[in-house]
């Protein structure tokens, strides 16, 4: 009773149009799967794929462009540290020369002043008694000339040494 | 009363309207189909676009009623064609009627429940076959008796009610916009000359509007429905 109601409009039941519509939607389905559905769901893999090969590639990339930059800073680090060690290596040397070069020099004018001081004194003394020696003969000779015979040689030193003392003095 | 061709072949009942429409409207999807992805490439055009957004609409439909990833691999074929189909058979009568003296020559095959059924019934085959699939012919029909046995008359009976609400509400709905249509047209319009058929107008175009909403609701809920069946039989409750 309900179907007769339900199928006024048509009278009859259309079995010939099921099939119709059931071979159309196949046929559709097939050509719809072979040009539309096909390649855009394909072409949407594909895409989904390359996206995600991209965000790994970009984070392998980011990975190691952080590592490149570390190694460089350390690098740089390092020859900073090179740089100062050589500047304070050159400083030390330099001072160290600089060092020796004046210390000798005060040795070597020490020694050339201690030199001088000893050849001053034993000239002195060389003369000295260069001096005592001829001032003796001169005196001996001039005080023969003087006294004539009376005085000896030996009192005759005695007096000279005397004078010479005195002379020291 | 509104009378259609109907053809007799090989014993079978053709009735000219369903086959006349749904055959338009399957060249359309197809034409609009390969039209929109005609040039398919890794940087989508325009078209494609289009496209792509209409499959990720459909997938969508799969995927939240779908569980099973298998199923939905083979399902988003489906319902993306069952959906313009089914979209396009909707809106054919909104804005095309055509009627010889009393023969009806154009209007939606949706308006028809032999197409409703044909599309509800091909639906419960395909639920039926994933079941199967699925968890083979035992454990398919196990699956009536559960969580408990009781309940096996009223699974039953469910595939019945299924079959029919998913049919008839698509049928019902679009009728309704036709008859509703055609009464604004035929009878008020004509009904006190002028006057009425000035009034006509903007009503059948309110209408009109109405019923495209309709239509697409109608489309996405068939589809819709069509997944949560599917879906029912290739999950474990």
């Amino acid at each position: 009773m309900e179907f007769q109601t339900l199928f006024a409009a048509s009278h009859h039941i259309y079995i010939g149009n099921a099939i119709w519509y059931l071979v159309v939607f196949a046929i559709l389905m097939l050509l719809v799967k072979h040009y539309a559905w096909g390649p855009v769901s394909d072409m949407m893999e594909k895409r989904r794929q390359k996206v995600i090969e991209d965000l790994d590639s970009a984070a392998d990339n980011r990975k190691k462009a952080e590592v490149l930059a570390n190694e460089r800073e350390a690098a740089l680090k390092n020859s900073r540290q090179e740089a100062t060690q050589i500047l304070s290596d050159a400083k030390a040397n330099a001072q160290k020369t600089s060092d020796k070069i004046v210390a000798d020099a005060n040795a070597d004018a020490s020694s050339i002043r201690k030199q001088a001081e000893e050849d001053a004194k034993r000239a002195k003394a060389e003369a000295l008694d260069d001096a005592r020696g001829q001032v003796a003969d001169i005196s001996v000779a001039i005080a023969e000339k003087v006294i004539a015979k009376n005085l000896s040689a030996e009192d005759q030193k005695d007096l000279v040494d005397q004078f010479i003392k005195g002379l020291n003095d | 009363m509104e009378k259609s061709f109907v053809i007799n072949l090989f014993g079978l009942n053709f009735d000219m309207v369903g086959i006349i429409g749904s055959t338009l409207m399957a060249a359309a999807v197809l034409f609009i189909c390969i039209w929109l992805s005609r040039k398919v490439e890794l940087r989508p055009n325009k078209r494609q676009n289009v496209m792509e957004y209409l499959l990720d609409f459909t997938n969508g439909i799969v995927k939240d009623n779908v569980e099973d990833v298998d199923a939905q691999k083979h399902l988003s074929l489906y319902a993306f064609t069952l959906f313009l189909f089914i979209w396009f058979m909707n809106q054919l009568g909104m804005f095309l009627e055509i009627r010889v003296d009393e023969f009806m020559i154009i209007k939606s095959p949706t308006a028809d429940p032999v197409a409703t059924m044909t599309f509800a019934m091909m639906t419960l085959l395909l639920s039926f076959t994933f079941g199967v699939q699925k968890f083979g012919v035992g454990g398919y029909l196990r699956n009536y008796s559960a969580p408990v046995g009781f309940l096996l008359p009223i699974n039953v009976i469910e595939e019945f009610t299924n079959f029919l609400t998913l049919s008839l509400r698509l049928y019902g709905n679009i009728y309704a916009g036709e008859v509703l249509l055609t009464l604004i047209g035929n009878r008020l319009a004509t009904s006190y000359g002028l006057p009425t058929m000035i009034l006509a107008a903007p009503l059948a175009m309110i209408w009109q509007g109405f019923s495209v909403f309709i239509g697409s609701i109608q489309a996405y809920v068939f589809v819709t429905l069509s997944m949560v069946y599917i879906g029912k039989k290739v999950t474990k409750e």
